[in-house]
């Protein structure tokens, strides 16, 4: 009776499992990849369409959306880059705001994670809680900063700022760099606003992604090359940095993707002439514009430049693995 | 003189003393082993004297010249550590060359080195892999090359042994052992195995709670104990306590005598140390310290045998080598016996265990 019994329960067991998992799992594979595809489909179908003047768009199969974007609406009789330059900006904001994130959250995490365990857990909880401001509110919080009329720069002139820097000289050099009119300084509308604000915002995604890795980061490693002869920053250059290569580069890489899309910061920080791609998308999605199918299009290059730029990196990360 | 000397050495977390008033001369071209239980302190004491922690008080000298503040890269220690910190982004050439490149040294000649160190710890074969690739052992040899390459001072070892398999770590010792008596280079090695530290040793220097209990060559630490701590962590060793009566010691209704007599004061509360191989089972015309004994268990351990037994001073473990006495034991035998008046160490007893007793 026993022997039966324990027959029965072997036998049964594969049966539920091949009863209830793999239909539940396929479900689920399904939902998810529903959820996750549709999206992404829509929108590439849709740069394909093609805008009805004074109505919606319609489906189609065209390449105008695309051959606008590269060479203009008006090609072959007069070639024009704007969306190109849009697409240059997004890039050159995005890899610059990336980097200084980067480079300026290096020596605080380095700093944090030799700290006491108490010291540490404090500040990530102050860092992780600063994730819940909302772009919009740090934009609002920047904008009020850098305002021409109760910012800086106010702060700048009725401190004699301002006079100091025209006595020495340092005026004429912010005015070449944009960030100064002939009566004071300006930090709107500027590309240095525009990085800076973009910076600040991934900052503390950029503590919590070196975290990992720095706190990870073998002591005895730093302790041996300074007993065979190396001050600090023979140790930070030929072992700190190289073994957490990989980490800094995915870090940059997730906030250069990140900020690729950055809206608010844009509009609200970079002068018209400098605005960038994930602008111009909503623009014709919902804005002034109101084209759907180049909006997508433009979408579309955005995320392929992305692509582009991930697997550049996977191919040098691969390469200085196999070094 | 190799003139590395430390006086009054002192390191305190808090309240807590790590290392407490040590002061230590190490013999030139000598190799000293640190030896103590986890958390007495000579790892403490070992990274002080390479520089990576600050003492709290006392000085750190080489040949004269006081490097107590000095920094660690400033030095010129070489250091082997415990988890041997090879680089993982460099080759084992480049991880071995790499306190030569630090110091500018030519790229050739620095590679040429580096071949001449892999050589002398027999891995030039190895010269082009990934740390990665190494095993435990050969890890170890990249990382005494590596700290050999800037032609240290000083050779420090902390626990260089620990992370190797029992087989793998008798061969290292004695590899590591020839090799320092090769390079004639004073080396301190940090290590809890007291196997370990007489194998390889000139000098051992014992340490508990921070401070150092003995320091003397193994034969001297291991037959002449200067204290119960020391008699019980080298080697083992049976432990009675009793009381002193007219230069030896009362047990109960024994008296037992040693030799030389017991400089204590009349009374004073002693505890008593013999080690295992120094008892004897065969009759022996010694007969004050002559006990009656019951075997309680024999197990044979390699080339030795371990003859547990039960006396009117208490419990006791005999030892014998298998080719010494091949008389058979058997539990519940009767027999004497003898504790032979000169194997007798007599140390005071430790004061926080008087009370109690």
């Amino acid at each position: 009776m026993t022997a039966v019994d324990r027959s029965d329960v072997t036998v049964a067991a594969p049966a539920a499992q091949c009863a209830g998992l793999p239909w539940g799992s396929w479900v689920m594979g399904a939902v998810v990849a529903f959820l996750c595809v549709t999206p992404f489909v829509l929108v590439i179908a849709i740069s394909f369409g093609q805008k009805v003047e004074g109505a919606g768009w319609e489906w189609s199969f065209t390449w105008a959306n695309y051959q606008r974007f590269f060479v203009g609406a008006l090609w072959p009789e007069e070639v024009t880059f704007l969306h190109v330059q849009r697409l240059w900006y997004s890039l050159y904001y995005a890899v610059i705001a990336a980097v200084l994130a980067v480079l300026t959250a290096f020596p605080f995490t380095y700093l944090l994670t030799r700290q006491s365990r108490g010291t540490q857990s404090r500040w990530l909880v102050f860092i992780l809680a600063s994730l819940s401001l909302s772009e919009v509110f740090i934009v609002m919080g920047w904008d009020v900063l850098l305002s021409n009329r109760s910012g800086l720069p106010m702060l700048f002139e009725t401190s004699g700022l301002t006079d100091w820097l025209k006595r020495t000289g340092w005026f004429d050099v912010l005015r070449e760099w944009g960030l100064a009119n002939p009566r004071n300084v300006k930090f709107k509308t500027s590309e240095f606003a525009t990085i800076l604000t973009m910076s600040y915002l991934v900052w503390p995604y950029a503590v919590i992604l070196l975290y990992p890795a720095l706190s990870r980061l073998d002591r005895s490693l730093t302790e041996a090359a300074r007993t065979m002869g190396a001050g600090p920053l023979r140790v930070m250059t030929t072992v700190i940095l190289p073994t957490v290569k990989l980490p800094l580069i995915g870090a940059t890489l997730l906030l250069f993707v990140f900020l690729m899309g950055s809206y608010v910061t844009v509009v609200v920080f970079a002068e018209p002439a400098k605005q960038t791609t994930a602008v111009a998308v909503y623009e014709a999605v919902r804005g002034s514009t109101l084209n759907a199918p180049f909006g997508a299009a433009q979408a579309v290059i955005l995320l392929l430049t992305a692509a582009v730029f991930l697997g550049f990196a996977q191919i040098l990360t691969k390469r200085s693995e196999s070094l | 003189m190799s003139g590395l000397s430390l006086k009054y050495i002192r390191k305190t977390y808090g309240d807590i003393r790590a290392v407490d008033n040590v002061s230590l001369d190490f013999a030139e071209g000598g190799l000293t082993a640190l030896l103590g239980p986890s958390g007495c302190g000579k790892t403490t004491l070992l990274r002080m004297i390479a520089g990576l922690e600050d003492p709290s008080a006392g000085s750190i000298s080489l040949a004269g010249q006081d490097i107590t503040r000095l920094a660690a890269h400033k030095r010129k220690f070489g250091m082997v550590f415990q988890s041997f910190a090879l680089f993982p982004h460099l080759n084992v050439s480049d991880n071995v060359s790499y306190a030569l490149t630090i110091a500018g040294t030519p790229r050739g000649q620095a590679a040429a080195r580096a071949k001449e160190l892999l050589d002398l710890v027999q891995l030039s074969a190895f010269a082009d892999r990934r740390i990665g690739d190494l095993s435990g052992g050969q890890r170890q040899r990249v990382a005494i090359a590596r700290a050999l390459a800037q032609e240290p001072d000083v050779f420090l070892l902390d626990e260089p042994m620990s992370a190797l398999d029992a087989k793998l770590r008798e061969d290292m010792q004695v590899e590591l052992r020839q090799l320092q008596q090769r390079l004639g280079i004073t080396t301190i090695v940090v290590t809890h195995d007291q196997h370990e530290a007489m194998t390889m040793a000139d000098s051992i220097v014992v340490m508990s709670q921070g401070r150092v209990e003995q320091m003397g060559t193994p034969q001297t630490i291991y037959h002449n104990p200067e204290n119960a701590f020391v008699a019980d962590f080298i080697g083992k060793a049976n432990f009675f306590d009793g009381v002193i009566e007219g230069g030896n010691v009362r047990l109960g209704d024994r008296l037992l005598r040693v030799d030389p007599p017991a400089n204590f004061i009349e009374g004073a509360p002693v505890r008593l140390a013999v080690r295992p191989e120094k008892a004897d089972l065969a009759d022996t015309t010694d007969s004050s310290n002559r006990l009656p004994a019951r075997v309680t268990f024999v197990r044979d351990v390699g080339p030795v045998r371990d003859i547990h037994l039960e006396t009117p001073i208490g419990r006791m473990v005999v030892a014998y080598a298998l080719s010494e006495l091949d008389q058979p034991f058997h539990i519940g035998d009767d027999l004497h016996v003898t504790l032979p008046a000169g194997a007798i160490h007599v140390f005071p007893r430790p004061a926080d265990e008087q009370a109690a007793a």
